[in-house]
């Protein structure tokens, strides 16, 4: 596929351009980082700045879009930079839903009382996983910007379907409600899957742009500019446009509202060793969340935070591929043929109903649990090491195996574009055909037909017998044994990044020896200290955040 | 005129195989090169393989290969591949040769085994359907296959059909019939594909199967399933004992033939969970089991206005 068949509706391809960008080009970047970098180091009457604003925001996703919105609201200038062709980042796939309480109006509505205070409670929880490792001060400025945040989005057009969802994760309350989709089609990287964080995405960009913030598409941030090689305060970023090096001047402040880091495999493993290449990120092929944010930032000594969230083991960090037989399978995320990501996610997947259906073998063709959990310690299995003194991190491959029956009960179409049999589902006649089948760039060694085999007829025992003895399935129900046989890409794919850069309750970055970094701040997913699932956080603290900017001293 | 004289060479540019199917093309990557530098690959070779009695003419192709054809015999097989001399416009490049062996295997045999009833009482016949698959789609057509108990003793042979199974390439198939044994529990049996008497040499294979043998039905266990709290009928929970099935219909209920005992029961369909139980079967006798509706929300869920 070339460069130009990637190009999506409105002419560049987004995350395969980046990354290709990236990798050839290191020799774009090489001699971007030589100019961006001697200007790095010089000081700042010999910067050549190629735009100027008060506030630079790295990112337009939900965080910066809110901080660019909040930063006009206080009166200043804005560029927020975009590494894609278009705003939106993760938010605009996702469903819309916002966590946010304290008492609003639609919570009043729907007479659910709230407050500030028992948000706070909440999300301090010693018994939640996912509330007990946040950074309490951060909790707290959270708690605090509940309701404001609330007539935020209602002030910038922000539309709300009139139900409320809830308790869910630590809130004791419903406090969730979910936006409404965009209402063009075209305009939508995920049409038809119901993906209403659309509507919030491009409410908050066509109010931003009303209120005069400037929005740099396809630039990529590649370096944040401090004011000398030894000062510590920050002044700006050098992006690349294409391979134009593009100098921007931040008079007050640079916000980081560049998503998580998911994407970036070295980078992940800093918290967990096992999470290597073959885990896929849920928003491919739209994001990457490389970490850039993070990564810019901690080579001005900026400080990760609060990182017992990553590994907490609660929500979504890690979810079964719930779509399988595709490289992506994340559970409510579906590119459709008329997805302009479609021609690089390149399959559906298959839409799992019932695990009963389906055995899980790892690369050497072996089981290693009951298929129907989907806890942490499956993923843990998953992640298993399986005997590979090649690769004693990560788990390698999961593959789904499954019968012509199973198809038949899920009524599943095992062809394209259902499936991508470009490494990724399989199929033959007999089982131990199927096994030498399997050719996958995270497949490191042929899979033994003769193990399959013997793996599949040992499941099938259990279900005549009407008992798994091995991982203790509950009731196994269907043999694998009528021809054709399949085998479709399972492997856990990855979602939330929950831990990031330290900040103080302004948002300001916050160094390795516990000082702020002047004119830099965090906003969003790359954000450290309140690892809440979703929209709200990254809504709270790009508000915060810009607001703090907008008032500093140029 | 004086002719220039450059000496050639040819290689693999990556290992060839150690072994590859007998029958079947190889494609060989090789490098034809001279030492002066000039470009030879479009010069013609000659192959002579372990059958040839004379050579044969090719060319490495596009992708820098050169095609082997291995012969249908097993063992080692060995090729010469050789350049020249070509003479043009006053450059001579000198013969080169390159000589390998490669190990020529039977293909492959994969087998199926399939509809295999579970419980089946004993003593009863009961037909599976067996099929076998060349690694090469050979037709297989009229072989024969045969069912051997867990004393590796033949209890059943049958001969494979004219076309392959629905939806596969190249499956070749038969229902095959043979007896329960007369004792209870779990049972294995194998099936053996000898693969003999094809143009192709052919490795056989085995595979197993199970089932398990009962005692002949003799009660009915009627089981209603409902939701604990709208006590509304639940339809198609899947009902366990053991080997015994059965599926509720809409309004509830399942009706399981089996012989006395004692089981465990267990229900399952996805979104619902209820405690198994333990019945035990002295006579006819229905159970009522509560599930509990654990909702999963579809992600998918579409939200309205």
């Amino acid at each position: 596929m070339s460069t130009q068949d990637r190009n999506d509706k409105k002419g560049a391809s987004p995350a395969l351009s980046r990354r290709s960008f990236l990798s050839k080009g290191a020799a774009a970047g090489v001699g971007a980082a030589a100019i961006t970098g001697a200007a790095a180091t010089e000081a700042k009457a010999e910067i050549k700045w190629d735009h100027t604003a008060d506030v630079v925001i790295i990112g337009a996703g939900v965080s910066g879009l809110a901080a660019a919105i909040t930063a006009r609201d206080h009166g200043v200038s804005v560029i927020a930079v975009e590494e894609n062709y278009d705003i939106g980042g993760r938010g605009i796939l996702s469903g819309g839903r916002l966590h946010l309480g304290g008492g609003n109006a639609i919570q009043k509505k729907h007479g659910i009382k709230d407050s500030p205070d028992q948000v706070y409670a909440d999300w301090v929880r010693f018994d939640a996983n996912s509330a007990r490792y946040s950074d309490r001060d951060l909790v707290r400025v959270f708690a605090d910007e509940n309701l404001a945040t609330y007539d935020f989005l209602v002030e910038n057009g922000v539309e709300f379907i009139d139900r409320m969802i809830g308790p869910e994760a630590a809130s004791t309350i419903p406090r969730t409600f979910v936006t409404v989709e965009w209402h063009v089609p075209s305009e939508l990287i995920a049409p038809g899957r119901n993906r209403n964080g659309s509507g919030l995405v491009r409410r908050l960009e066509a109010s931003a742009r009303k209120k005069g913030a400037q929005i740099f598409l396809r630039h990529k941030m590649m370096k944040i500019i401090r004011e000398q090689e030894n000062s510590r305060r920050v002044i700006g970023i050098a992006a690349m446009n294409g391979s134009n090096p593009v100098n921007i001047q931040a008079r007050k402040g640079v916000i980081i509202a560049t998503g998580g880091h998911t994407g970036n495999v070295n980078f992940r493993r800093t918290f967990d060793p096992r999470l290597t290449e073959e885990y896929q990120q849920a928003c491919e092929p739209w994001v990457h969340q490389g970490g850039d944010g993070e990564l810019a930032a901690m080579e001005l000594g900026a400080s990760l935070w609060a990182t017992a969230n990553q590994t907490r083991e609660a929500g979504a960090a890690i979810t079964k591929t719930r779509h399988i037989g595709c490289r992506w399978g994340y559970s409510s995320l579906v590119y459709q043929p008329e997805s302009p990501m479609f021609r690089l996610a390149r399959a559906t997947g298959l839409t799992v109903e019932d695990w009963q259906n389906v055995i899980f073998v790892n690369q050497n063709g072996k089981r290693f649990w009951n298929e129907v959990d989907g806890s942490y310690n499956f993923f843990a299995a998953c992640m298993a090491w399986h005997g590979d003194k090649t690769k004693l991190n990560g788990g390698g491959p999961i593959w789904a195996i499954f019968d012509a029956d199973a198809a038949t009960r899920e009524k599943w179409n095992t062809k394209p574009p259902n499936v991508d049999p470009d490494g990724y589902f399989f199929s033959a006649d007999t089982i131990a055909e199927l096994a030498g089948k399997i050719k996958n760039p995270y497949q490191k060694q042929p899979m033994s037909g003769a193990v399959l085999q013997e793996t599949v007829a040992r499941y099938n025992s259990f279900v005549a017998a009407g008992a798994d003895s091995d991982f203790k399935k509950p009731t196994p129900l269907y043999k694998i044994e009528k021809p054709p046989f399949y085998a479709a890409w399972s492997t856990p794919i990855l979602h939330d990044t929950l831990t990031g850069l330290r900040t103080n309750t302004n948002g300001e970055v916050i160094d390795i020896r516990g000082e702020a970094i002047p004119g830099l701040y965090c906003a969003g997913e790359a954000q450290g200290g309140f690892a809440q699932h979703g929209l709200a956080r990254c809504l709270a603290f790009g508000r915060v955040a810009a607001r703090h900017a907008a008032g500093r001293t140029a | 005129m004086t002719t220039e004289s450059h000496s050639t060479a040819i290689a693999l540019s990556e290992p060839a195989p150690a072994e590859v199917a007998a029958g079947t093309e190889l494609m060989l990557k090789v490098e034809l090169t001279c030492a002066a530098g000039c470009e030879l690959h479009s010069l013609p070779l000659t192959v002579t393989g372990p059958d040839d009695s004379a050579a044969s003419a090719c060319h490495i192709n596009d992708n820098g290969e050169v095609s082997l054809r291995i012969p249908p015999t097993v063992g080692p097989q060995s090729f010469t591949i050789a350049s020249g001399p070509h003479e043009a416009a006053g450059v001579r490049h000198e013969p080169c040769s390159l000589s390998l062996t490669v190990n020529s295997i039977p293909h492959g045999t994969s087998l199926a085994v399939w509809d295999i009833p579970s419980p089946i009482v004993k003593g009863e016949r009961l037909a599976i359907k067996v099929g076998a698959k060349s690694a090469a789609d050979a037709e297989l057509k009229g072989l024969e296959i045969a069912v051997l108990d867990n004393g590796e003793k033949v209890v059943a042979r049958g001969r494979l059909r004219d076309a392959p199974w629905p939806g596969t390439t190249a499956l070749y198939w038969d229902e095959v019939e043979l007896s329960a044994p007369g004792e209870e529990g779990l049972h294995k049996w194998s099936v053996r594909f000898d693969a003999e008497g094809l143009a192709l040499p052919h490795d056989g294979t085995a595979a197993e199967f199970t089932a398990v043998v009962s005692r002949p039905p003799e009660h009915c266990l009627t089981v209603k399933v409902i939701e604990q709290q709208s006590k509304a009928p639940i339809a198609d929970v899947q009902i366990r004992l053991g080997p015994f099935r059965g599926t509720t219909d809409p309004a509830g209920i399942a009706e399981v033939m089996m012989p006395k005992g004692t089981y465990d029961l267990h229900v399952w369909k996805t979104a619902y969970e209820a405690a198994d139980r333990l019945v035990e079967i002295k006579g006819d006798l229905s159970v009522q089991v509560e599930a509990v509706f654990v909702p999963e929300e579809d992600p998918d869920n579409a939200w309205t206005m």
